[in-house]
């Protein structure tokens, strides 16, 4: 069974989100490359707010093209649908770190429905549940382009169904949560610290001395959260996740994403 | 002076300018005149939303923050200063972790410069909390270029449906207690899940045909020519954007420049995308004067603060002064607490 793409997967869209990526991937992981010549080693502290100003706008350039690329009333109504599932139970989740129940959603979106719809869907959500709760922060473009990445994963992994494709999303739910809260650390690091602290980045240090500060960080800060957030994502896909899956592929069959549409003349009516 | 909403985007320039302000200064009487321009401009126009209580929950965070950066620069910081208050047990962690070493003594000075770049950082944050306390979100989104209409549509349905999909969960909750089944742990959670995920689902499905009879989702047939160039502004402009920032974390200067010129072909590509979607705003937010007043003023702030102030805290410690064109100039921020209309009543929201 091939796998149903929500949005139209051109040459063009891959090309987007490999680049938007590209520049998402420098956002988050700056702090292990910059020379400490540049100017972003100087400002170390603003130099996340740059960066929080200007994922927004690839981000946009990306969902733009992806709605010019061919998002139409179905994918549009999909999108928001879901959108508003993951925004509704993201509240449910125990407080501050209480993005646990959304990823599930996340997760099965971007796999029933394919990788550039996941990608949409991943942070169109953070976005819809941040304007809900009031949460539009320097932190929300850091979680649309991780949450983006987490529902597209799902759909890039190898089409195999059954008891072998939950077990997949399982490892995956506990690989990504993991790695969610990582990345948001990594997102944060440079100003939650100040520089010259003993977990710091030291801007031009070699790359195995930096991991192990932001290890250390990660240990300090929220690994305490991160671990029960991998639990219970792959708690809920186990208990949930084969007759949701169900549910989204069969309304996806209903929408008929893939069948193109035509016009035909009416044979036998009117009076023409 | 009658009802009316602010342009959302007003109310963003003039906390991000003050926001701005706040990273730029090490100031603590500036931070506190910016955090008390803040708190009066919210209580006298703040609307009366649910999303209007932002400003409190953001206020919490930045009282947090400034815990967290004290603890942490107790355990982990620079050890600076003179004035010896204790000395905390020392230890270093394995080389694997960096050979961090935490502990160690703790100085007056060190205590201060924390607490000061902890308060910068809750200051921006209370001006984030700010704007979200005081600008429509549904509002903003109207707000959106047109390339982005579709998106911003699924937004404000995704905002509109989420609180009916909570009440849905509600509602079968309830049927499950009717039935003497368990509604707590998650197991339940879990079985829940399905009917609310189903009836959302069918709704889409309505919702989807309910959109494509009255022409939502629509665009107009682009020329070969026209979409050929719209794909090539985006992905130069995208690729000039990841090369920049590249080179220019390498140090490399002409980095900024690619990336500059990157943003520009990318929104390029953005504009070009919204000419093929033609729509007329129902009711457009419009931009007057006292939406010229309110982002000029966080601006102007923001501008005098760079001016007037300096980021860096010099050891050792003395009283800060107050430089008066910044003072000035935060105070005038407080002007939109006065210039703006006030927001709607409730029951005149649209």
């Amino acid at each position: 069974m091939s796998q149903v793409h929500a949005v139209r997967t051109s040459w063009r869209t891959i090309s987007a989100l490999i680049l938007v990526s590209a520049v998402g991937l420098i956002a988050f992981f700056w702090p292990f490359v910059v020379s400490p010549d540049s100017l972003a080693a100087d400002h170390a502290t603003d130099a996340p707010w740059f960066f929080a100003l200007l994922l927004p706008l690839v981000v946009g350039v990306l969902m733009a093209d992806i709605s010019a690329g061919g998002l139409d009333a179905k994918g549009v109504a999909m999108l928001a649908v879901l959108a508003a599932v993951a925004t509704a139970v993201r509240p449910l989740g125990a407080g501050v770190a209480g993005l646990e129940p959304m990823f599930v959603v996340l997760l099965l979106g971007g796999r029933a429905l394919g990788p550039a719809f996941g990608f949409a869907l991943g942070s169109l959500a953070m976005f819809t549940s941040a304007l809900l709760t009031a949460g539009v922060g320097p932190w929300l473009p850091f979680q649309m382009m991780a949450a983006g990445w987490l529902a597209m994963g799902a759909g890039l992994l190898p089409q195999i169904r059954g008891r072998a494709e939950i077990a997949m999303l399982v490892a995956y739910g506990v690989v990504t949560s993991l790695a969610f809260g990582f990345l948001m650390n990594l997102s944060f690091w440079p100003w939650a610290l100040g520089p010259g602290s003993e977990l710091s980045f030291v801007a031009g240090a070699p790359l195995s001395e930096n991991l192990g500060r932001w290890f250390a960080f990660n240990l300090a800060t929220s690994l305490g959260w991160d671990v029960p957030r991998a639990v219970l994502t792959a708690v809920l896909t186990v208990l949930a996740g084969p007759v949701l899956l169900r549910a989204v592929r069969r309304a996806t069959r209903r929408a008929a994403f893939d069948v193109p549409v035509r016009f035909e003349p009416l044979v036998g009516a009117g009076r023409q | 002076m009658s009802t009316r909403w602010l342009h959302p985007g007003a109310w963003w320039l003039w906390a991000l300018g003050l926001g701005a302000a706040a990273t730029r200064t090490a100031n603590p009487l500036l931070l506190g005149l910016i955090v008390g321009v803040v708190t009066l401009v919210v209580s006298a126009r703040r609307p009366q939303a649910q999303w209007a209580g932002a400003f409190t929950v953001f206020v919490r965070l930045g009282l947090i923050v400034i815990v967290i950066r004290i603890v942490f620069a107790m355990l982990f910081g620079v050890r600076v200063g003179t004035d010896l208050l204790f000395t905390l047990p020392s230890a270093t962690l394995p080389s694997w972790m960096a050979g961090v070493t935490f502990g160690g003594p703790v100085t007056v000075e060190m205590l201060v410069i924390a607490a000061i770049q902890g308060a910068q950082l809750a200051t921006l944050l209370i001006c984030v909390g700010a704007a979200n306390s005081l600008a429509s979100p549904v509002r903003l989104l109207k707000a959106l270029p047109a390339g982005l209409y579709h998106v911003g549509v699924a937004a404000v349905v995704a905002l509109s449906l989420a609180p009916r999909i909570m009440i849905n969960v509600r509602r079968v909750m309830r049927a499950r207690r009717l039935r003497g089944r368990s509604t707590r742990g998650l197991r339940a959670a879990a079985e829940s899940a399905v009917p609310v995920l189903e009836s959302s689902l069918d709704d889409a499905i309505n919702l989807a045909a309910a959109m494509d009879t009255r022409g939502y989702g629509r665009m107009t047939a682009a020329q070969p020519a026209e979409r050929a160039l719209q794909a090539g502004l985006v992905l130069v402009g995208l690729t000039g954007i990841a090369l920049g920032l590249f080179a220019a974390l390498g140090a490399a200067s002409w980095g900024w420049l690619l990336l500059v010129i990157g943003l520009l072909m990318a929104t390029g590509g953005i504009v070009i995308a919204g000419r093929r979607v033609p729509r007329t705003r129902y009711r457009p937010d419009p931009w007057n004067w006292p939406e010229t007043i309110t982002a000029g003023s966080g601006i102007l702030a923001a501008l005098a603060v760079l001016a007037g102030s300096t980021g860096t805290i010099s050891l050792p410690l003395t009283w800060p002064a107050l430089p008066p064109l910044a003072v000035l100039a935060i105070l005038l921020a407080a002007a939109p607490a006065l210039t703006t209309p006030p927001p709607p009543l409730p029951w005149r929201t649209a």
